[in-house]
């Protein structure tokens, strides 16, 4: 097997990376880019904790080629804050006590943000349909819920 | 009681200090630690129940450029990978690597390679014949006259011992005369459970880093919630001195139980790491990692007699629990199981008969509660049908037959015994009840529609540690140690290895060495430590983290307060006995003062460059601490469930969870271990089972998550129906009054999810999880049964 030449960016650096054809995009992003905020739970998009944005999608990284994000804007949790500025989501866990071994968080926040993103004022039964397919088992979710709708009163008030 | 007015720092809501790096995805966990020049490890497992290896070979897998590691390369010593027993209550009956493998999953070989890819290609290049051996999947076949052994002999007490039958491990333990107190007895219930086996599902799955270097010595990154006792076992097993081996305290995924033990990766991993002279890394699957532990199945009988007032004079259990193939800690479950049984409810006369049996099934180890749940399950299910049958409501006929303030209380078996100084469980029953709707519950059996309603309830705990007064013969190692010292500026190092699984417990620890020195919580740092920068600590298990780590760190607060005060006295003129410190937030320091002379003051940064600039030297301390108590952790549950009676899903509408963990420390934290005890506990209450095919010994789930279902985001109630109480209490042997909270917070959730279903259906289950299946089957034979007279449910003596 023969790397490929993959160009696209991540956290807004551009990267030009040779991978194999069967590199899982949660692999490389891992190993190759030591961006290890993105976690491994299950590798077959059963828990959402590899969950990375692609091109503002929520995306899960470990069914996803590395190969197939040529061209794309990948976002991982370490790209999220700008600087020291946290992103909203982000300030809302710290508030909230919604983390707690933090091994779901990144994937939590990710898709958090997209959440709030399409929908900045979602109701309760509306997070829970978003992100029914991100599993925590420290918290029983109630204070991952309340972040997330916290996150998106705040951004409503500021 | 409650002795001090003024906190400052604990009880406040604040972000926690590993937080920021657990939001940005800078936090490390095990498998996020990179090593220059580290190679990929994988492992060979067993495709067998039970299989003696005929022969193995690996050059095909050498050939590519692998090491491998099978029995023949690891030293053949026998541990048990769970060191927190005593030794003479140690069972040992694994290595490394073996020769024989006794359940699907066992690691039977081990590779190391330059990248993950050709570690994949050379496991699949290791060629193993099997001879296959008759597997015992489960306790009747294990205990069957002339079945196979699964253990020959294991080391016990220093000598290779026989195991007969398959029985790792019994237990009797009696108190009184059962049979003088059952014919006291005005009546006698007698009612048969059991709880499946269950998989932690922690988030994290079970990985390894392991550094050698040409002294001989190793560094390691382990998923562990203990890094002293990996530490030792390692020493052990490769006879290293202490010194040569540092084990990295890092972050942990969630274990619930599941790390007590040194994981099965960890020598394999540094086996791999000597033998290569490079650094190895193994960062197991979730398939991996399913197979690799679960909580016991357990199958309980309980005999209880009771007076016609509602007085329990005697109680007989017996235990029968399925191990798997390694005896991890059967002898402490065993005990736990009774200690925990007869510290519910007074009860003047117990018999206790416990067996643990081999089988060749996925080792069992502690998951959240260690026997509390399976112990709650059956007492408070028994508990709610005797008040029925008396026509008493079960809050009140609970709270007449409780062990409370003042009693006699086991916490973790026998060995175990102290006096209940807090207790909150009047309080949290009154305030749960009411936000509840408590008495406006259902009769049972009394409703018709598809959708039917209920609400469950019970009560259980957990003890904080497992401390007790005994200077020797403990069954159970229990102390911590911990460092503060005081920094040039004046900030505080807290440093201590005691592990936090992400409840928050150093956070909590860092709080009560803030308040005791009184500094703001700004100035405290929790340290990056290792084995060989730290004192031991135990084990963060058996809810003791904040109760008995937290003691140790406060011991040694209280140490540097006094020695500061000391040089303080010197400075300001002022007798030490007259001068407080308290956090300003505006200085961002302690300030040292005399309250009546506001001018003798200072601050601790302006003390300790004082200190510092006059070569002064450093104001620090080292403690060790072994607490003499182990406080009861009450937690009560209310749940309101809707069960589809089409369908036979159970629904939660409502929780009321009350919490007695005396002063509470960190209060968001603490919320939420008592909400992430409901989701697990309900898990394990409805769905969650791990179950193995018969006739193979795979796991029905293969290993796959969506197969082995947990509870999802969509699965717990809404917040508005989600109520949390901590009951107003202060623990006069814990520190700043605070008990333990973490495995309370799941241990009532079984009888409750059973009672609860029971109030919606009139249906008594006594097996779980009540999955759907099993309750469509009840539906339909209740109504057949429907024209039977009512079984009686009494036995009058």
């Amino acid at each position: 097997m023969k790397r490929q030449t993959v160009r696209f960016t991540i956290n807004g650096e551009a990267r030009e990376l040779a991978v194999y054809p069967n590199d899982l995009l949660l692999n490389v992003l891992r190993d190759q880019e030591s961006l290890t905020g993105t976690k491994y739970g299950c590798g077959i998009g059963e828990c959402g904790a590899c969950t990375v944005q692609v091109d503002g999608a929520p995306t899960l990284s470990c069914l996803k080629l590395a190969v197939s994000v040529d061209g794309c804007k990948v976002v991982t949790i370490e790209g999220l804050a700008k600087g020291n500025q946290l992103d909203p989501v982000q300030e809302a866990f710290l508030d909230n006590s919604a983390v707690q071994c933090g091994f779901c968080t990144p994937g939590m926040v990710m898709m958090g943000r997209a959440l709030l993103d399409e929908k900045p004022r979602p109701t309760e039964q509306e997070v829970r349909d978003h992100m029914r397919g991100s599993l925590c088992r420290c918290t029983g979710y109630a204070s991952i819920v309340r972040a997330i709708m916290v996150a998106g009163e705040k951004a409503e008030l500021s | 009681m409650q002795t001090r007015t003024k906190l400052n720092t604990i009880g406040r809501n604040t972000h926690r200090k590993d937080g920021i790096g657990k939001v940005t995805g800078t936090e490390q966990y095990a498998s996020d630690v990179s090593v220059p020049r580290a190679w990929y490890g994988g492992v060979l497992r067993s495709p067998h129940a039970h299989a003696r290896i005929a022969s193995i070979d690996t050059s095909a897998a050498e050939a590519l450029g692998a090491v491998c590691l099978t029995f023949a390369d690891v030293p053949r010593v026998k541990y048990n990978e769970r060191t927190n027993c005593a030794p003479p209550h140690l069972y040992r009956d694994r290595y490394v690597l073996d020769d024989t493998a006794r359940h699907v999953g066992e690691a039977v070989a081990a590779v190391a390679a330059p990248t993950r890819a050709l570690a994949e290609k050379a496991l699949r290049a290791i060629k193993v014949e099997y001879e296959v051996l008759p597997a015992m999947l489960c306790a009747a076949d294990a205990l069957k006259d002339g079945a196979p052994k699964i253990h020959e002999t294991i080391l016990y007490r220093g000598k290779e011992t026989p195991i007969e039958h398959n029985v790792a491990v019994t237990r009797l333990i009696e108190v009184g005369d059962i049979e003088k107190g059952f014919a006291e007895a005005d009546s006698i219930i007698e009612r048969e459970f059991e709880a499946a086996p269950v998989y932690h599902a922690q988030m994290e799955t079970k990985s390894v880093v392991c550094k050698p270097a040409v002294d001989g010595s190793i560094t390691v990154w382990a998923t562990t919630q203990s890094i002293h006792n990996t530490r030792q076992l390692l020493a052990e097993i490769y006879g290293l001195p202490l010194h040569k081996i540092n084990v990295k305290k890092i972050a942990i995924g969630g274990t619930f139980g599941s790390s007590i033990q040194m994981n099965s990766v960890v020598p394999i991993c540094v086996g791999l790491a000597i033998k290569s002279g490079r650094p190895v890394k193994i960062a197991t699957t979730r398939e991996e990692d399913m197979y690799d532990h679960c909580r016991y199945q357990v199958r309980i009988t309980l005999k209880l007699g009771f007076k016609a007032d509602g007085t329990l004079v005697a109680g007989h259990m017996k235990t029968t629990v399925e191990l798997g193939a390694h005896n991890t800690q059967g002898y402490h479950f065993l005990g736990v199981i009774a200690g925990f049984w007869v510290s519910l409810y007074k009860l003047p006369n117990m018999k206790y008969e416990g067996t643990a049996v081999y089988t060749n099934r996925t080792p069992s180890c502690a998951m959240q509660g260690f026997g509390a749940p399976q112990a709650t399950f059956v007492t408070e299910v028994i508990m709610d049908e005797i008040a029925e049958l008396l026509g008493r409501d079960p809050v009140e006929y609970k709270l007449t037959q409780y062990r409370g303030l003042g009693d006699t209380f086991w916490g973790q078996g026998p060995t175990v015994k102290s006096i209940i100084l807090s207790d909150g469980v009047p309080e949290l029953l009154e305030v749960g009840a009411k936000k509840i709707g408590w008495d406006g519950r259902p009769v049972p059996g009394t409703q018709t529609g598809r959708f039917r309603r209920g609400i469950g309830m019970a009560r259980s705990f957990h003890c904080s540690g497992v401390g007790q007064p005994r200077k020797t013969g403990a069954e159970m190692i229990d102390y911590s140690g911990a460092i503060v010292k005081l920094n040039e500026d004046g900030s505080i190092d807290y440093i201590q290895s005691l592990m936090d699984h992400g409840g928050g417990t150093c956070e909590a620890i860092a709080k009560l060495v803030a308040e005791e020195i009184g500094v703001p919580l700004s100035m405290v740092g929790i340290s990056d430590v290792d084995t060989n920068t730290t004192v031991y600590d135990i084990t963060t298990h058996a809810t003791r983290g904040v109760f008995a780590g937290g003691a140790a760190a406060l011991k040694a607060a209280k140490s540097v307060k006094a020695k500061i005060l000391d040089y303080a006295s010197q400075l300001l003129d002022i007798m030490s006995e007259s001068l407080v410190i308290e956090p300003s937030e505006e200085l961002g320091q302690g300030v040292i003062y005399c309250p009546g002379y506001p001018e003798k003051r200072m601050t601790l940064g302006e003390l300790a460059k004082y200190l510092h600039v006059n070569s002064w030297g450093t104001i620090a301390a080292v403690e060790s601490l072994h607490p003499v108590t182990a406080p009861p952790a009450y937690v009560t549950y209310f749940v309101e469930v809707e069960v589809d009676t089409e369908t036979g899903v159970v629904k939660t509408l409502a929780a009321a969870l009350g919490s007695d963990c005396g002063t509470v420390v960190n209060p968001g934290l603490a919320a939420g271990q008592l909400t992430g005890g409901l989701s697990k506990g309900a898990g394990c209450a409805l769905i969650e089972a791990h179950q193995w095919d018969r006739q193979t010994g795979e796991l029905a789930s293969k290993g796959f998550w969506v197969d082995g279902k947990t509870l999802s985001i969509l699965e717990t109630p809404l917040l508005e129906n989600l109520h949390i109480d901590f009951a107003h209490t202060y623990e006069p042997t814990g520190p700043f009054g605070a008990k333990g909270i973490g495995e309370a917070s799941i241990n009532p959730a079984l009888a409750a999810y059973s009672n609860a279903i029971y109030n919606a259906l009139g249906i008594r289950f006594r097996e779980v999880p009540i999955t759907a299946e099993k309750i469509l089957a009840a539906l339909s034979t209740k109504k057949v049964r429907r024209t039977q007279p009512a079984q009686r449910e009494l036995v009058n003596s």
